[in-house]
């Protein structure tokens, strides 16, 4: 048969034709697949059934619903969202779409190891085995407590929002040491500011489906911040049409025109991290006005009017204080915002049927200044927003109660006496935990107060991702031994002693506890999608089998044979509290839930939610509402009489009430005329893992080119300094300088370098290394000389040509 | 049945399309990940070359022009538009060997690697930039090689690649169709990218269906196509009320 050309594509054509009528499960679109012997060197694929696995994403504290696609139950080959998970729905971020490249990354670290070299030699390390390792760890800690010095043992865990972190504090607690720490948080700030105005430990939930009108100080609601995922859900509900509901109108502050900020209804551009001081211009149009809530301000806040102190001193209250100090016209010189929008945006606040005022920072990993927390929840005590019909609420961080107390033997008691490493004693008492990081690692590396023998790092990255990159990697060097239990050779983990890998995220259970920026009490398991690939272990069971090695209250403060056992426990306890439910996507409304109302549990008892969890379902419930305060007022204190411990009583009346309180960042004016500022983004992390290459891909060439990262200048600023567009320069601040390329954009103010967070790595593999500079080697951190913990708005800078 | 592509075309009941609601895209980019994922796309060590890259759906920023502070910005995902110009695509009409061919039953506009030749006329002809060559082998870091995916075949150095609506999506549910004794031209299926969208930006569906979310939306009077006085007909609709944003639609990429 002789076939000519055309006849020879229609026969090709057909053939086509003709396998998509064959249902065979695994056909193939295209014919590559039965050509593969001709590119022998490309890979192919391992055919087979393909199954799915559901569970929640531990990437970042967004706790969405994954659904995993496995190749012969074994070859997980993708990961997207999971559809009945109510508050994620489908959705992923291109993070937890790329967790994959995480799991068989080949930058795992695959057994234990041990430092045989020299700190700091990444080539140093040489496979030991789990016994022997484990052995070493407990040898350490067994001789530290005999020694008395159990208090020089600390942690710094990056797993905050999980019964991880419960577990290291109660190990350190039963071990004896106040050193237990978490990555940095915004809720680290807030939660003190809500216990001192409210009397109350809790994180603020926002109840973004009941706003009417939403005014954002700041926070990057749709590039990372909060629960990333539920909140793009929010942002696409805001957007769909409703016939005859009003939209919701989202009002965006901030220096930069971020992807918020140009996706808002309308941005107030301002002066770089000036939002607090706009908040209480708002607040000072509110008072003269008499546009805020006068019958919840009469009924239930304190410190609005003058008080007198519990040395029977007179005190100005917040009227007058905000009356005198924040005038419109004072605040438009501060915040570069118009006299006439501060009384706008105040009066269409006031209008508003439920307004909602809402504040943060990058993916709020930052804590914020506590006069500025403060400012930021008076403008909602203004509106009423604190009621319980209102649209803040308080969310409880553990409702249902935390595991039982830990055994207290004498090295415990005798550790809990210490003070913490660094902090400082103005900190003021309350009900929240008290996170002081950075005063930590700078006592550490200047080698004040006490040493510290032993660190665990725990799903955390500090040498990258903590702001002052020198400082952490200082520290890491003073500490007598750094054990890390990262799944990755990272930068932190490049200077450990031991390293104990952890599971991936993929391959372990695990548990997510509360949804960042949402109003529910949010809980959900993770399971493993796939078994383990290495020689690793999940760090629950290590952390159990080092307490059961160390003896004494600590052995019987952890009385569980596995991680698993402890989760259990948790979610027992859920189950005995008798409210909130399994909720799935389509019979729940996210909407419907208001605070008071508890909601009706749907499961039969403790191992029926277990396995409802298990197969990837969340469980949720509605905080109780705001009725009463437990503060020494028994109202919400504008003026916070916790404060009186923290500050000298002589000290002036504003000291007790939210103000404006930028920290003077350092370096001459003359040197650094510029301001730097640093951005996030969903196509970059910054955490605890690096970007993957497929989030590589997502990145525009004038943000990466090659090896060079853009900073975002404004063009009269690359005028004044002879800048093009591209143009190669150096940014130097008063921390470190590195070679930067400038993207001119209209973006950003004048006067203003905005540099993007997430790049820089020195660790990992080629696909991740030599990509431009880590912003968090050149921001400066200003400790809150109330609470320590590590701010951060803008540094000093300059650019000047290459 | 390419042989008879034009009076299938005007019978056939079915167009797949997509609508991409602007006002609703945050440009976080997990379409382009979970793209990239579902279709075995490669990577390199340096994805900042854009010429040299491959991406199937790619993200590009539109801004208003203004200075601060009225400058706004726009993420627009761009996969293939499979063009519904009478008779050909702009890519399948320059084709010499029929590599990439118009699936008239469907509208999709299908790209078959191992007929390709390489030759990246279809590149030139394509006013949206949707397709990439492959200018190296794909090398996967050897432990990734096991998350490759068996629905989609890997390419090969010296072919062009690009968005296929997720075609083996469609495959799986038409057979799954008669398996079930269902008629597989009514299927509804879901591309990777509009799965994962966290703000359900993406609608895909069935054009020609007029009760269909895509049908409907792509007559909302906020919808417009790319580069429509080039008369490629394109079936990816996109939605914005931003006058800015629209009218740059007549602008190239
Ligand atoms: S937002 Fe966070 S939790 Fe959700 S998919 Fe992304 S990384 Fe995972
Ligand atoms: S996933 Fe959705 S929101 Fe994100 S970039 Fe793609 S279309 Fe836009
Ligand atoms: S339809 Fe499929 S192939 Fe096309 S852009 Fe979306 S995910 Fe990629």
């Amino acid at each position: 048969m002789s076939l000519g050309r055309r006849a020879f594509l229609q026969f090709v054509g057909g053939a086509i034709g003709g396998t998509l009528l064959t249902p065979i499960p695994w056909k193939l679109a295209d014919d590559s697949a039965i050509w593969t012997q001709n590119w022998s060197w490309r890979p192919s694929p391992e055919r087979g059934e393909i199954t799915r696995v559901r569970s929640v994403c531990q990437l970042c504290p967004g706790g969405c619903g994954i659904t995993a696609r496995l190749v012969n139950g074994r070859r997980a080959v993708a990961v997207t969202g999971n559809e009945a998970h109510a508050l994620s729905g489908g959705g992923v971020c291109p993070m937890g779409a790329s967790s994959l490249q995480y799991l068989y990354a080949p930058y795992r670290i695959q057994q234990p190891l041990k430092q045989m070299g020299s700190r700091g030699d990444s080539k140093g390390f040489k496979p030991v085995s789990w016994a022997e390792a484990l052995k070493e760890v407990t040898a350490k800690l067994t001789k530290l407590r005999s020694e008395g010095k159990s208090h020089t043992v600390a942690c710094l865990t990056g797993q905050k929002r999980s019964t991880m972190a419960r577990l290291w504090k109660r190990f350190l607690t039963a071990y004896g040491s106040p050193n237990f720490y978490t990555m940095p948080d915004a809720a680290d700030s807030m939660r003190l500011a809500v216990a001192l105005t409210t009397g109350r430990d809790a994180e603020v939930g926002f109840l973004w489906d009941k706003a009417t009108y939403v005014l954002n100080f700041g926070a990057p609601l749709l590039e990372g911040w909060g629960s990333p995922v539920y909140l793009q859900k929010v942002f696409g509900r805001w957007q769909t049409e409703k016939p005859g509901v009003p939209r919701t109108v989202l009002v965006h502050v901030e220096s930069r025109a971020s992807l918020t900020a140009s996706k808002a209804h309308r941005w107030i551009a301002c002066n770089p991290g000036t939002e607090a001081a706009l908040a209480l211009g708002i607040a000072h149009v509110l008072v003269r006005d008499k546009l805020y809530d006068a019958a919840f301000v009469a009924e239930k806040v304190f410190g609005f009017e003058d008080w007198t102190d519990a040395t029977g001193a007179q005190r100005k209250g917040f009227r007058n204080v905000v009356l005198a100090k924040y005038g419109v016209e004072e605040t438009a010189k501060i915040t570069g915002v118009a006299p006439q929008t501060i009384q706008d945006l105040a009066r269409e606040l006031a209008k508003q049927k439920h307004a909602l005022v809402v504040w943060g920072q990058d993916k709020g990993d930052k804590p914020n200044s506590l006069y500025h927390d403060l400012a930021f929840l008076a403008l909602n005590a203004l509106l009423g927003t604190l009621t319980p019909s209102g649209t803040v609420v308080l969310v409880p961080p553990d409702p249902w109660g935390d595991l039982p107390e830990p055994v207290l033997d004498t090295e415990a008691y005798r550790g809990a006496g210490q003070t913490a490493l660094g902090r400082p004693s103005t900190v003021p008492r309350t009900k929240a935990p008290v996170n002081t990081v950075l005063p930590f690692l700078e006592a550490l590396a200047s080698g004040s107060e006490y040493p510290v023998e032993l660190l665990f790092i725990h799903e955390a990255n500090p040498a990258y991702s903590l702001p002052e990159t020198a400082l952490v990697t200082q520290a890491l060097q003073k500490a007598a031994m750094v054990v890390s239990f990262s799944s990755f050779m990272d930068e932190t983990t490049q200077w450990a002693d031991i390293i104990l890998p952890n599971h991936t995220a993929l391959e372990r259970l695990d548990d997510v506890i509360g949804l960042p920026g949402a109003p529910y009490v949010y809980y959900a398991l993770a399971s493993p999608i796939v078994k383990p690939l290495y020689d690793t272990k999940g760090t629950g069971d290590v952390l159990l089998n080092l307490a059961a090695a160390v003896g004494g209250g600590v052995a019987e403060s952890h009385p569980w044979k596995t991680y698993e056992e402890v989760l259990k426990a948790t979610v027992a306890s859920i189950a005995k509290a008798g409210t909130g439910l399994v909720a799935t996507a389509g019979s729940f409304d996210p909407a419907s839930v208001l605070p008071g109302r508890p909601l009706q549990p749907n499961f039969k008892d403790a191992a029926d939610l277990w396995n409802k969890l298990k197969a990837g379902a969340c469980w949720v419930d509605a905080p109780a509402a705001v009725e009463s305060f437990a503060t020494p007022s028994e109202r919400y204190e504008l003026a916070c009489q916790g404060l009186m411990v923290s500050i000298s009583p002589t000290a002036a009346d504003d000291l007790f009430m939210p103000r404006f309180h930028p920290l003077k960042p350092s370096g001459e004016e003359s040197e650094f005329p510029l301001l730097l500022v640093a951005y996030a983004s969903l196509m970059l992390s910054e955490g605890y893992v690096p970007n993957t290459p497929f989030m590589n891909k997502l990145l525009p060439d004038d943000v990466l080119r090659k090896q060079d990262v853009f900073v975002e200048i404004h063009p009269e600023t690359a005028r004044t300094l002879g800048l093009a567009d591209k143009a190669a320069a150096v940014l130097k601040t008063p921390r470190g300088e590195t070679p930067v390329r400038v993207r001119l954009t209209t973006a950003v103010k004048p006067g203003v370098v905005a540099a993007p967070q997430g790049f820089g790595h020195t660790a990992y593999d080629e696909y991740v290394q030599q990509k431009g500079f880590n912003a968090n080697s050149l921001v400066e951190v200003q400790l809150d000389p109330i609470t320590g913990l590590g701010t951060l708005w803008a540094t000093r800078a300059q650019l000047r040509r290459a | 049945m390419s042989g008879s592509a034009h009076s299938e075309h005007a019978e056939s009941k079915v167009r797949y399309g997509m609508v991409i609601d602007l006002d609703k895209c945050t440009g976080c980019g997990a379409c382009s990940v979970a793209c990239q994922q579902e279709n075995n796309v490669s990577f390199r060590p340096d994805e900042s070359d854009k010429l040299r890259t491959l991406s199937w759906m790619t993200l590009y920023r539109l801004e208003n022009g203004a200075g601060y502070p009225d400058y706004r910005a726009a993420m627009l995902p761009r996969p293939c538009m499979h063009c519904d110009s009478p008779h050909h695509s702009p890519c399948t009409f320059v084709c010499p060997v029929n590599a990439t061919i118009r699936d008239e039953h469907t509208g999709i506009v299908d790209h078959v690697a191992v007929r390709c030749i390489g030759c990246r006329y279809c590149m030139v002809a394509c006013p949206y930039h949707a397709r990439s060559f492959n200018w190296w082998d794909p090398k996967w870091p050897k432990s990734m090689e096991a998350m490759l995916t068996p629905e989609v075949s890997p390419r090969m150095r010296g072919v062009v690649e690009k968005c296929t609506f997720c075609h083996h999506r469609l495959n799986l549910a038409r057979d799954r169709a008669r398996l079930n004794g269902e008629d597989p031209d009514s299927v509804v299926y879901t591309p990777a990218c509009a799965e994962v969208c966290p703000t359900g930006a993406i609608t895909f569906g069935n054009l020609k269906d007029p009760n269909s979310d895509v049908a409907k939306l792509a007559k909302d009077p906020r919808a417009f196509r790319l580069l429509e006085k080039l008369h490629t007909e394109p079936k990816v609709y996109y939605l914005s009320s931003a006058q800015w944003i629209r009218r740059q639609s007549d602008n190239g990429l």
